[in-house]
Order: structure tokens, then C-alpha cells, then sequence
């Protein structure tokens, strides 16, 4: 109707055609300015032998790379990086399912409770790694007087190679947090005729958490799988706060590898090129996911 | 929505253990949750001594208060050589019980200067003013003896910090306590016996508990930033509140910048685009979203150096600069919803895209305004390293940056670490519990629209 009274009108070409591109302008170079430039900058300083003085350096190609696929070092981050994974999606991932799901069944008390799921939102990782760290005290900490009470030797923790990893995961069983409301909102928002019906078929208790409200929330449950299994690839603050990525860097994640590459070694061509593979990875494995999650849905 | 309450047919027994599995899972996710907390308040609250106690008790111990007098009756000199002597004892005194007194929980020593009848001298240290003084001041590094103590301008300086009273024709607020405890007296004996010994003599001394002191110290936890970088001298000057402030500085200008530009990408991909160019614009903001930070934590610091935005405000605030995609694609959601009619009716009257965006869309969409400042919030409440990365000025730190910074400081003690800990969350959390129905209500309708 408007299209065929105004079509010449200038003006409102440049309100209908122009004037959201203009809007848009600003924003958009910024997000290619912040955030794409420098991936692609990443991209490109991995292919050199980087000197941040003389810019670029010289180029070596792939050379970046293959020393790097070539040292134990790497790969020995990639391991770490996926046990972090898997000891996050083992000990703390369903925590939040869980306490959504029993926070649903209470009767009374339910706003106090959920409240006080919300604390651990509120604490920030730096005060958590202060309070952790003492815990895990190797001659003053609370988890050695809980090993020396159940009949245990006395464990170093944090400087135990093989125990850091669980040190810094251990701290997220407390669960809570921004997910326990997600979840319970999604159960929440399970259709009310469902519940009704299940229950009149004599599907209760165990059996309709089981059946019914589980596979109701399983898209969110998935959508937060995707994104704790990106988060846990790129690891940095926890692991690098608790122990700096030791000992004997039995704790560096991909992050701190990259970070070590050029704040240790000032070197920015491998640092590029282990930054590259990390996105790379991260991209296909979120991929990956999602794939399955769709011939699922089919 | 309200849980089944269907016109109450038995309990199945399947109901019932459910009910009491989550009853008591409940219970135990929530002293899971508190026991962060209550570690911290009863170390914050402990004593440098009964932090390393081992076992760990839960309870801090009960503080004291002890009241010391000395009398120099017999002293004949000038006033300023009187001075000078009973101030040297009140620097010996305090830091003598400070070292040799450590497991009686002293957390405030009192003392008195009495002579002939009058009380003509007083002054009053908190354990805490003691210990920073110790750790980081002006006897930083150093084995307290009397020696050490009083060596050159030492006593001066520090009991200028302590701050005393002192006025030969007696003070007339103060009057020194006259009671004398015998086993406390035999523990300050073998306090000045050797290394603290005195000019006057002890003529009381009581000692008595008093709790408040527990809480005192969280006021003297937070010079800690002081002493620790005196160097600095803004931190000198403003202490905890510069990391504060530019905590705030960076999560205000975060949710500024957000709120303004993730609403108005969402006003213009929502309402002004075609579906295709929208589709587009929607995917690339996503995208930027999608890069992880450890992939461009490398390139975006060489980049920032390269434009002098190191180690300065602009290093903490240049990454909010651009639209977050999760907030875009939030805000595009909601002003789908709009109807329609209200942006017709408005551009018939001639309303330009300005006016539809700040006098329609903005006033509707209060709701997700709140929603998107406080995911920011909590967003930032969190970021670490990027800020470490970008400031090596003591200035420039964010509260987290800065507690990570102190807590690695070798000569931290745990129960200050601890202290300022508390003091730094305490207020997010009782603003959290003040909000607590918003901020739920927040969250969950964005899970449910997301």
C-alpha cells in the first residue's frame, strides 16, 4: 500500500533500505574490529615467525604448526583439556539436574531453596580458588582432616600431579547457580494435561521423573551439554588461579598452553597456531553435537 | 505449573520415597552450598595463630581485651622525655603480647600511662593494626625484640599510626583500670621479662572477653591494599575502594554498552530489516560470540598494545565494545513479540525510526533491559583474565585481579585473605536476596524464551 505511494520517494528509500544499514554500521565494525579481525589475525601471525617488533617476522608456513604436533608438551594439553571434560560431565554436570528436579518436588520452602541455589552464582571464581585452595591445605586444609578421619594418608592436592585435576573440578559438586533455575523453569514449563494424564495411568513418583519429566526438559539439558563441553575446552581461569597450570604441567588446559606459548616463551607464531586449532576444534565439536542432536530429532 | 496437586488420592509409595529422597538431597545441596561460607567467616574471624590450628576448628575462639597500666611516678624529666619513654613502652607492650602472647586470642591491648595518681597516657591497638604493621609496615621483615622495635624513629612513626593521648595534667576522659589479674600479670611478666622490657612498672592488668573485636578486624583487613602497595599512590590513598571503583567503572560501562547496543541491533534485525539481511546480521553477531577468548586472548593483546591500550581504562573497557550476539538475538525475540499495530499507528503519524526505537520499543521492553544487565553483571563478576592480562598498574585492577594478586602474595595471611573476601562478596549477595524475586524471575523467563 505504501510501496506503490512512495516507490520514488527518496526519502523513504533512505528510511526503509539505507537508514538500518547506517544503524547497523557502528556495531558491526566494532564486532569485526574486536572479535573477527583478531581471529583472523590469529590465522594469519601462525603462518610467521612472529617478532612484535620488525611486524610480521618471517615466514615460515606451516613450520608453526608441525613443531608444534611435533612436542609431547601440546599434546599433553589436549589430554588435560579432555580430562577436565570428562571429570566435569562425571562429577558435576547432572548436579543442577538433580537439584532442579528435587527442588520441584518440595512442597514448602521453595522459594528460600531456590534463592539460596542462586549463591553460587554470585561467588566469583577468584574467591572460590582463595577458599578452595585452603581446603586443599596440605597441613592445614579440611580435606586431609576428613582423609585422616576416615583412616586415609594425607594427600598434597594441589601439588599432587595426579590429583590437581580433580582439585580444581571437585569445588563445582556444590552445584547451584543460574543452570538449577534454568532447569527448574523448564520443568516448570512441562505441559500441566501431561503431568495430569501420566499420573492418572499411575505413572508417579520415581517413574514420572523418569518417563515423563526428563525426556520433556532433554533440550535444554542438551543445550546446556553444548555449552559445558565448550566451556570445559577452554579452560583457563580455574586451572591457571589453582595452580598455574602445574605441577609439572599436569593441569595446563589449552588456554594456558596458549598462554604460556607467548607470555613464557614469547613465542606468537606456535601460540597462534595452537589458538587456530583450539577454535577449530571447538567449532567442529559444538558441531558435531548439534548434528546429533537433529537426527535425533528426525 | 503449581506441582500436581491432584484432588489428593493417596501417596503412591513410589510418591513418598521421592518426596524424601528430594527432602533430604535438598537439605544436603544446601549445606553443601554453605559450606564455602562458613569457612570463610570463621577463618575470616580467626586469629593468626588459630588459623593453622590443626584439626581446624569450626568456631572461632572467643577475642580478648586486655588492659594494661603502667605507672611512672617516679620519673623525673622533661615531658617530652616522659613522652617518649611511655611511648616506647606502649610499642613495646603491644608487640610484645602481639609475639609472646599469641595463643591468648589478645585481640585488643589497651594501655595506660598512670603518674602520680593520674592517668596522663592512653592508647588502644587492634590485633589486625598489629599484624598489618608486621607483615607489610613499617616493621615488614623484621624479628621484634625492644631493640628492633625502638631502633631509630621506628616507635615514632608507628604509634603515630596507632595514635595515642597524651597530656600531663591528666586526661580526663580516660581513667586507667586499677584491677590487677594475677595470672594475667604473670603472663605479661614473662612477656617484659627479656626482650620487652619496661621503663615504668606494671601496676595493672585485666583480661576480658569481648566478642565485637571479631568484627573489628574486617576494618582493618581492608587496609591490607593499603599497606600492600603503598607504593602506589593511589591505592595508598583510596586503598580497597580503587578496585571497587574500577570494578564498577567496567561492569557499568559493560551494561551500558550492552543494553544500548545489543537493543538497538535487535530493533533494527527485528523490525527494519528483511528476514534474509536479518537472518544474516543475526548470524554474525552470533558468530563474534562463538570465538573462543583463549583463541583471540593472543592477537587481541598484540592488538591492544599496538593502539596503546595497555596497561589504561581502555584496555578494560574496548572488549564491551561490541554487541554480545546471545543479548542481540534476546532483545530481536522480545520485539518480535511487539504487535505490529503500535509501529503502524506510530508511522502513520510520522514517527521516525528514532522515535520508534526510543519511545515504543525501549519503555516496553523493561523487562529484558533488566535481564541483559544482569547476565552482564554476572558475566563480569567473573571475568579475570583478560583484566590481569592488560594491567600491571596496581590502580587499574578490578576486584578480582586484585584479590588474585594478594591471595598469591607469599606474606597474606589467611585470615585477611579471607576478611576482604567476605567484604567483597557480601554486598552482591545481600543486594541478590534483596532482588532475589526479580533476578529468579529474570533468569527463568529467559530459559524458557531461549
Amino acid at each position: 500500500m505504501r510501496k506503490q505511494a512512495k516507490k520514488a520517494d527518496s526519502g523513504y528509500f533512505f528510511r526503509q533500505k539505507l537508514a538500518p544499514w547506517l544503524l547497523l554500521a557502528i556495531p558491526m565494525f566494532f564486532t569485526l574490529w574486536l572479535k573477527y579481525y583478531p581471529i583472523l589475525k590469529a590465522i594469519f601471525i601462525s603462518f610467521f615467525n612472529y617478532d612484535p617488533i620488525n611486524q610480521p617476522g618471517v615466514f615460515v608456513g606451516l613450520k608453526n604448526y608441525i613443531t608444534m604436533f611435533q612436542t609431547s608438551y601440546y599434546w599433553e594439553a589436549w589430554k588435560n583439556s579432555f580430562i577436565f571434560l570428562f571429570l566435569q560431565l562425571i562429577m558435576t554436570f547432572f548436579i543442577p539436574i538433580l537439584q532442579a528436579l528435587f527442588l520441584n518436588e518440595l512442597r514448602r520452602m521453595k522459594s528460600i531453596v531456590s534463592t539460596m541455589y542462586l549463591l553460587p552464582a554470585l561467588v566469583p571464581t577468584t574467591i572460590n580458588v582463595i577458599v578452595w585452595r585452603w581446603v586443599w591445605h596440605p597441613d592445614y586444609g579440611v580435606a586431609n582432616q576428613i582423609v585422616k578421619f576416615f583412616g586415609g594418608t594425607p594427600q598434597t592436592w594441589l601439588s599432587d600431579p595426579n590429583l590437581v585435576k580433580f582439585c580444581i573440578i571437585f569445588p563445582g559438586i556444590i552445584g547451584g547457580g543460574i543452570s538449577v533455575l534454568l532447569y527448574l523453569a523448564a520443568i516448570q514449563n512441562v505441559s500441566p494435561d501431561i503431568m495430569e494424564s501420566a499420573s492418572l495411568d499411575g505413572c508417579t513418583g520415581w517413574k514420572r521423573i523418569f518417563y515423563i519429566t526428563l525426556p520433556n526438559i532433554r533440550y535444554i539439558i542438551f543445550i546446556q551439554l553444548v555449552i559445558a563441553v565448550s566451556t570445559a575446552m577452554q579452560m583457563l581461569d580455574a586451572p591457571y588461579m589453582f595452580a598455574a597450570g602445574g605441577p609439572s604441567g599436569a593441569s595446563t588446559t589449552q588456554g594456558i598452553f596458549i598462554y604460556n606459548s607467548f607470555n613464557k616463551d614469547f613465542n606468537y607464531g606456535r601460540g597462534s597456531a595452537a589458538s587456530v586449532i583450539l577454535m577449530f576444534v571447538v567449532m567442529v565439536m559444538t558441531m558435531i553435537q548439534m548434528h546429533f542432536e537433529n537426527a535425533e530429532k528426525e | 505449573m503449581k506441582n500436581n496437586k491432584a484432588p489428593s488420592i493417596r501417596l503412591s509409595s513410589g510418591d513418598r520415597s521421592l518426596r524424601f529422597v528430594a527432602i533430604l538431597m535438598t537439605v544436603i545441596s544446601l549445606l553443601l552450598i554453605l559450606f564455602p561460607f562458613v569457612l570463610t567467616i570463621s577463618n575470616s574471624m580467626k586469629d593468626n595463630m588459630k588459623i593453622y590450628d590443626v584439626p581446624p576448628k569450626l568456631l572461632p575462639d572467643p577475642a580478648n581485651s586486655l588492659q594494661v597500666t603502667v605507672d611512672y611516678s617516679g620519673f623525673s624529666g622533661t615531658p617530652e622525655e616522659l613522652e617518649a619513654q611511655i611511648r616506647d613502652d606502649m610499642i613495646s607492650t603491644m608487640f610484645g603480647v602481639y609475639t609472646k602472647m599469641n595463643r591468648d586470642s589478645v585481640f585488643e591491648t589497651k594501655f595506660y600511662g598512670t603518674k602520680d595518681g593520674k592517668t596522663i597516657f592512653y592508647s588502644r591497638a587492634h590485633q589486625t593494626e598489629l599484624q598489618l604493621e608486621k607483615d607489610y609496615g613499617i616493621y615488614e621483615g623484621t624479628v621484634l625484640n625492644k631493640k628492633t622495635l625502638l631502633y631509630k624513629d621506628r616507635a615514632e612513626r608507628v604509634s603515630k599510626i596507632i595514635g595515642y593521648d597524651f597530656d600531663l595534667n591528666g586526661l580526663d576522659d580516660k581513667s586507667a583500670p586499677s584491677a590487677l589479674q594475677p595470672e594475667t600479670k604473670s603472663k605479661l611478666d614473662t612477656v617484659f621479662e627479656k626482650k620487652f622490657s619496661l621503663n615504668g612498672t606494671l601496676a595493672a592488668c585485666t583480661l576480658s572477653t569481648k566478642n565485637i573485636l571479631l568484627l573489628e578486624s574486617f576494618v582493618h583487613y581492608m587496609k591490607l591494599p593499603n599497606y600492600m602497595y603503598s607504593a602506589n599512590p593511589t591505592i595508598a590513598r583510596f586503598g580497597f575502594l580503587s578496585f571497587v571503583g574500577n570494578t564498577i567503572i567496567v561492569i557499568g560501562w559493560a551494561i551500558v554498552c550492552q543494553v544500548f547496543l545489543c537493543s538497538l541491533c535487535g530493533f533494527v534485525i527485528s523490525r527494519l530489516l528483511s528476514p534474509k539481511a536479518s537472518r544474516f546480521v543475526l548470524l554474525f553477531f552470533l558468530g563474534a560470540q562463538m570465538i573462543p577468548f583463549a583463541s583471540i586472548m593472543l592477537p587481541q593483546l598484540i592488538m591492544y598494545k599496538d593502539m596503546g591500550a595497555y596497561n589504561n581504562h581502555a584496555a578494560l573497557l574496548l572488549p564491551f565494545l561490541y554487541p554480545f550476539g546471545f543479548y542481540v538475538y534476546l532483545f530481536k525475540g522480545f520485539f518480535d513479540h511487539i504487535p505490529g499495530s503500535y509501529f503502524e499507528a506510530a508511522r502513520l503519524d510520522g514517527a521516525s525510526n528514532f522515535y520508534l526505537y526510543t519511545n515504543i520499543c525501549m519503555p516496553l521492553s523493561k523487562a529484558t533491559i533488566a535481564l541483559i544487565a544482569l547476565q552482564t553483571f554476572l558475566g563480569n563478576w567473573n571475568d579475570f583474565f583478560w583484566a590481569w592480562l592488560v594491567t600491571e598498574r596496581q590502580d587499574l585492577w578490578t576486584l578480582n585481579v586484585a584479590l588474585y594478586n594478594i591471595s598469591n602474595n607469599v606474606s597474606t595471611k589467611q585470615n585477611a585473605l579471607m576478611g576482604i573476601s567476605l567484604v567483597t562478596i557480601l554486598p552482591v549477595i545481600v543486594i541478590a536476596l534483596i532482588f532475589s524475586k526479580q533476578i529468579k524471575a529474570s533468569i527463568m523467563s529467559s530459559g524458557v524464551k531461549g
